[in-house]
C-alpha cells in the first residue's frame, strides 16, 4: 500500500472514528426518514434531499479542507521536510494525500450519494447527478489541494510560513473566478438564454460549438474533465515541491483546452471570430491566476532571462514564467479573431486586443508589486493598485472627457483603439519598472 | 578515500540577501564533519541545499555521486536529514511513525518490521513502539527523529543542531549514538554553534562564515589530539611570581583555564616536568595538553590566537 496513504488512513479513518460518523449520519437518516410517517416516496425525496447535503457538506466542504490540509498540517508541525525527503514519487505522494487526507470525509459523502442515486433511479433526479456529485467533489479536494501546494511555494520564496487562512481565501477567490468567468456575457450568449442555468441546474440543452448536448451529461463531464485538469496540476505542483523539474507544455496544452472549451459557448452567436475572441478572454484570466501564483523568485527569473538570452531551451523551458503562456495564446487568439473578421463583430476583437494591452500592463504591475521588498504584502498591493487604476484612474478620466477618457484606463469598447494605445503605453512603462526591481542585486552582507 | 559529499562553487540567494558565496569542499567516507560557524553563517542553508531540499542559485553538490539538480530523489534515498526544527506525528505510535518512515523511503514491505526494530534498538525505544509519539520527552522525541532519519541506513546523515534543548545525559546519548553510526561506516555531518556538543565524536571540521568557507577548508578537528608541544598543569600552591618564574625557565605561559595552565615550551615533557619541580614549583598535575575543537576553530578563525 503506498505509504502515505495508509500514514493518512492511520490518522483520520481510524476504525473507531469512522464508526461514530457513521453512527451519526446513521441517526440522521433515521430521524430524516421517521418524518416521511410511512410515506415511501416522501421518504425517498427527503433522504435523496438530506443525502445531497450530506455529500455537499462532507465531500465538498470537509473534502476539500481536509485535503487543503494535508499540505498544509505538515508545515505547521513542521513534518514537511521529512515527507519531501522520502523516496516517494510525485504521484504517490499526490493521490495518498488526495485519498488519505478525505477518505472519512468520503465515506461520510458517499453515504448520502447513495441516497441521492436511489432517488435519482426511483423518481425524477438526474441520474447522471452519480457522476457529476463525486466529479466536483474531486475537483474542488484537488483545487484545494493545488492552492496549498501553490500557497507553500510563494510563502517559501516570501520566507514566511503558508497558511490556511490563505488557501482558503484562494479556493474562495477561485470560485469567484469561476462563477465570474461562468455568468460572463460572451458565456452566456454562446449558451442561449438558458445556457447558464441549463448548465449550472442541468435543464435542457447546452449548446457548444453549434451542437445541442443534454445538460446533464455535459455538466457531469466536463466536470470530470476539469478535475482531471486539476489532479495533473496538483501533481506537477507536487513535483516542484520535491525538486523535480516540470517541461512546459502541460500548461500550454491545458489553456488550449480552456479556450476550446469555453470558446464553443460562443460559437453559435458569432462563430470562430467571437469563439476565439471568448477563448482569449478565459485564457487572459487565467494568466491572472498565474501571476498572483507563482512565488516572487528574482533567482529564478533572471535564472530564465540568462538561460533565454543563451538559447538554452533545456534549461530556459522548466524555468518559463507561467505568465508567458497565456499572454502569448490571448494575442495569438485574437489576431487570429481579426483574420476570422473579428474586426466587424460589433468592435469585440478591437476590444479584446485592448485588453491584452492591459493584460500586459497589468502582470508588469503585479511583478512590480510582488517583486518589491516586501513580497509578503505584494498581493495585496498589486490588487490595490490595480482596482487604484480601473476604478480611481476610470472616473478620472471619465471626469475629464467622457468616454474616451475612461477609455484611457480600461478597455472599453466606445475606443478599443484609444484604449490599446494607452495600454501599451502604460504596460511599458509597469514593466521598465518591474524589470529594473527584478534586477537589482541582492544585499551581499 | 572516496569523496561522499562533493560541493563546488555553491551560492545560495534568498528573495532578500545571498546567504552562501561560492562553497567548496568535499566530505570523505566515514568522516564525521562538525559544520561550526556564528549564528547566520549559512551553515543550515548549506545543509538543506547538500539534502536537496533548496537549490542552488549557482554550483553543483553531489551525494554519494548523485548530483543533486539532475536526481533529488536519488539523493533523498541515500540521505537521512535532519532539521534544527522538527516535528514528529504526534498521533501515531512509535512503531507506525518508523514504519511509515522506512516504507516511505523504500524499505521493502518484508525489511519494513526489522528495519524499525533496529532503528528502535539504535535510538533505546525498542521498549516504547507502543507509545504515542505525542507522549515522549523531549529528549526521547529527539531520538525518535532520528531513528526516523536513520531508518533505511543512510549512507550519509545530516544532523543540524541536534543537541539543542537537550539535557547532559540525553547529548551523551546522542554523543555515542553518533559515534556508533560512525563506527558502522556512515558519513555523517553536525552543525552547531556550540563547539563544546561536537567534540566528542568529529573527526573533521568545516567552517563557515558569513556565507563563506573560513579556515582552510575542511580540516581535522581537535578530537583529544596533542596540541604542539603544549602541556597542561596544575600547580599545588600557584606562586604570585608565577610568570617571572616560568619566564626565567624560558617558559610561556600560552592560557589559563581556571586553575589549569598551559604552558609552551620547545623541549621534552619530562625534561621541562625536571626544571619546573628544581625551580621549586609543586606541581599537582602535568599533562600533555590535548587540541580540542575549539581550539582548532579559533586558530582557523584568528590564526595566531593558540597556534
Amino acid at each position: 500500500m503506498n505509504p502515505e496513504f495508509q500514514r493518512n488512513l492511520w490518522l483520520e479513518a481510524a476504525p473507531r472514528r469512522a464508526a461514530w460518523a457513521i453512527l451519526t449520519l446513521g441517526l440522521i437518516y433515521l430521524a430524516v426518514g421517521m418524518l416521511a410517517h410511512g410515506d415511501t416516496d416522501r421518504m425517498i425525496s427527503a433522504l435523496g434531499t438530506a443525502g445531497g447535503a450530506v455529500f455537499f457538506l462532507c465531500a465538498l466542504v470537509w473534502g476539500s479542507r481536509a485535503a487543503g490540509q494535508s499540505v498544509l498540517t505538515e508545515i505547521a508541525e513542521r513534518t514537511w521536510d521529512f515527507q519531501r525527503l522520502s523516496a516517494l514519487s510525485p504521484w504517490a505522494m499526490t493521490w495518498g494525500k488526495l485519498a488519505g487526507a478525505t477518505s472519512l470525509a468520503w465515506i461520510c459523502g458517499l453515504t448520502g450519494l447513495v441516497f441521492v442515486g436511489l432517488r435519482a433511479l426511483t423518481q425524477d433526479g438526474d441520474p447522471w447527478a452519480m457522476l457529476f456529485l463525486p466529479a466536483a467533489a474531486l475537483f474542488f479536494q484537488t483545487l484545494s489541494l493545488s492552492l496549498a501546494l501553490i500557497g507553500v511555494r510563494k510563502a517559501r520564496a516570501e520566507g514566511r510560513a503558508a497558511r490556511a487562512g490563505g488557501v482558503l481565501g484562494g479556493l474562495a477567490l477561485a470560485i469567484v473566478l469561476l462563477l465570474g468567468v461562468a455568468s460572463s456575457s460572451g458565456f452566456q450568449r454562446g449558451a442561449g438564454l438558458g445556457g447558464l442555468g441549463a448548465l449550472i441546474g442541468a435543464r435542457g440543452e447546452v449548446l457548444w460549438w453549434g451542437q445541442a448536448y443534454a445538460a446533464g451529461p455535459f455538466r457531469a463531464l466536463a466536470t470530470l474533465a476539469f478535475a482531471a485538469w486539476a489532479l495533473i496540476c496538483a501533481w506537477r505542483l507536487m513535483r516542484l515541491e520535491l525538486q523535480m523539474r516540470n517541461t512546459p507544455l502541460i500548461w500550454p496544452l491545458f489553456l488550449v483546452f480552456v479556450a476550446t472549451f469555453m470558446g464553443g459557448f460562443a460559437f453559435l452567436q458569432g462563430g470562430w471570430a467571437l469563439s476565439l475572441v471568448t477563448g482569449a478572454l478565459a485564457v487572459a484570466l487565467c494568466a491572472y491566476a498565474a501571476a498572483f501564483s507563482e512565488p516572487a523568485d528574482r533567482v529564478r527569473l533572471r535564472q530564465f532571462a540568462a538561460a533565454a538570452i543563451r538559447l538554452d531551451l533545456v534549461r530556459a523551458g522548466p524555468l518559463t514564467p507561467a505568465t508567458l503562456a497565456p499572454t502569448l495564446l490571448a494575442a495569438v487568439l485574437v489576431a487570429a479573431s481579426f483574420a476570422a473578421g473579428g474586426d466587424n463583430l460589433f468592435g469585440r476583437a478591437p476590444q479584446a486586443a485592448a485588453l491584452i494591452a492591459f493584460l500586459l500592463r497589468d502582470l508588469g504591475i503585479i511583478a512590480l508589486f510582488r517583486f518589491g521588498p516586501r513580497p509578503q504584502r505584494g498581493d495585496f498591493g498589486a490588487i490595490v493598485a490595480l482596482a487604484v487604476l480601473y476604478a480611481v484612474g476610470g472616473s478620472l478620466g471619465a471626469a475629464f472627457a467622457q468616454g474616451l477618457g475612461a477609455a484611457l484606463f480600461a478597455p472599453l469598447p466606445n475606443a478599443p483603439w484609444t484604449s490599446f494605445a494607452s495600454g501599451l503605453g502604460q504596460a511599458l512603462i509597469a514593466w521598465a519598472l518591474a524589470i529594473r526591481r527584478i534586477g537589482a542585486p541582492e544585499k551581499t552582507g | 578515500m572516496t569523496a561522499v559529499i562533493e560541493v563546488e562553487e555553491v551560492s545560495y540567494d534568498y528573495p532578500a540577501a545571498r546567504a552562501l558565496f561560492g562553497v567548496s569542499f568535499t566530505v570523505e567516507a566515514g568522516v564525521v564533519l562538525a559544520l561550526v560557524g556564528p549564528n547566520g553563517a549559512g551553515k543550515s542553508t548549506l545543509m538543506r541545499c547538500i539534502a536537496a531540499l533548496d537549490a542552488p542559485t549557482e554550483g553543483r553538490v553531489r551525494v554519494a555521486g548523485l548530483d543533486v539538480a539532475e536526481d533529488p530523489r536519488g539523493v533523498h534515498r541515500v540521505i537521512g536529514y535532519l532539521p534544527d526544527f522538527f516535528g514528529l506525528y504526534e498521533e501515531l505510535t512509535v512503531r507506525r511513525a518508523l514504519t511509515y518512515a522506512a516504507r516511505s523511503r523504500g524499505v521493502a514491505p518484508a525489511a519494513t518490521a526489522q528495519a524499525v526494530a533496529r532503528a528502535a534498538g539504535r535510538v533505546d525505544l525498542t521498549d516504547r513502539l507502543d507509545q504515542r509519539a505525542g507522549e515522549l520527552s523531549r529528549g526521547l522525541r529527539q531520538r525518535l527523529a532520528i531513528a526516523q532519519t536513520i531508518v533505511h541506513d543512510p549512507k550519509v546523515l545530516i544532523l543540524d543542531e541536534p543537541a539543542a534543548g537537550l539535557d547532559p545525559a540525553a547529548r551523551r546519548s546522542l554523543s555515542q549514538l553518533i559515534l556508533a553510526l560512525a563506527a558502522e561506516g556512515m558519513t555523517i555531518m553536525v552543525s552547531s554553534h556550540i563547539l563544546a556538543e561536537l567534540e566528542d565524536y568529529s573527526t573533521s571540521m568545516l567552517m563557515i562564515q558569513d556565507g563563506r568557507v573560513a579556515g582552510g577548508g575542511v580540516v581535522a578537528a581537535g578530537g583529544g589530539t596533542r596540541d604542539g608541544t603544549r602541556v597542561a598543569v596544575v600547580f599545588a600552591e600557584t606562586p604570585a611570581d608565577l610568570d617571572g618564574r616560568l619566564a626565567a625557565l624560558d617558559v610561556t605561559i600560552e592560557r589559563r583555564d581556571g586553575e589549569t595552565v598551559v604552558l609552551a615550551c620547545d623541549g621534552e615533557d619530562d625534561a621541562l616536568l625536571a626544571r619546573l619541580i628544581g625551580a621549586g614549583l609543586k606541581v599537582k598535575s602535568f599533562s600533555p595538553a590535548r587540541r580540542t575543537l575549539e581550539d582548532a576553530y579559533l586558530s582557523e578563525v584568528r590564526p595566531g590566537a593558540r597556534s
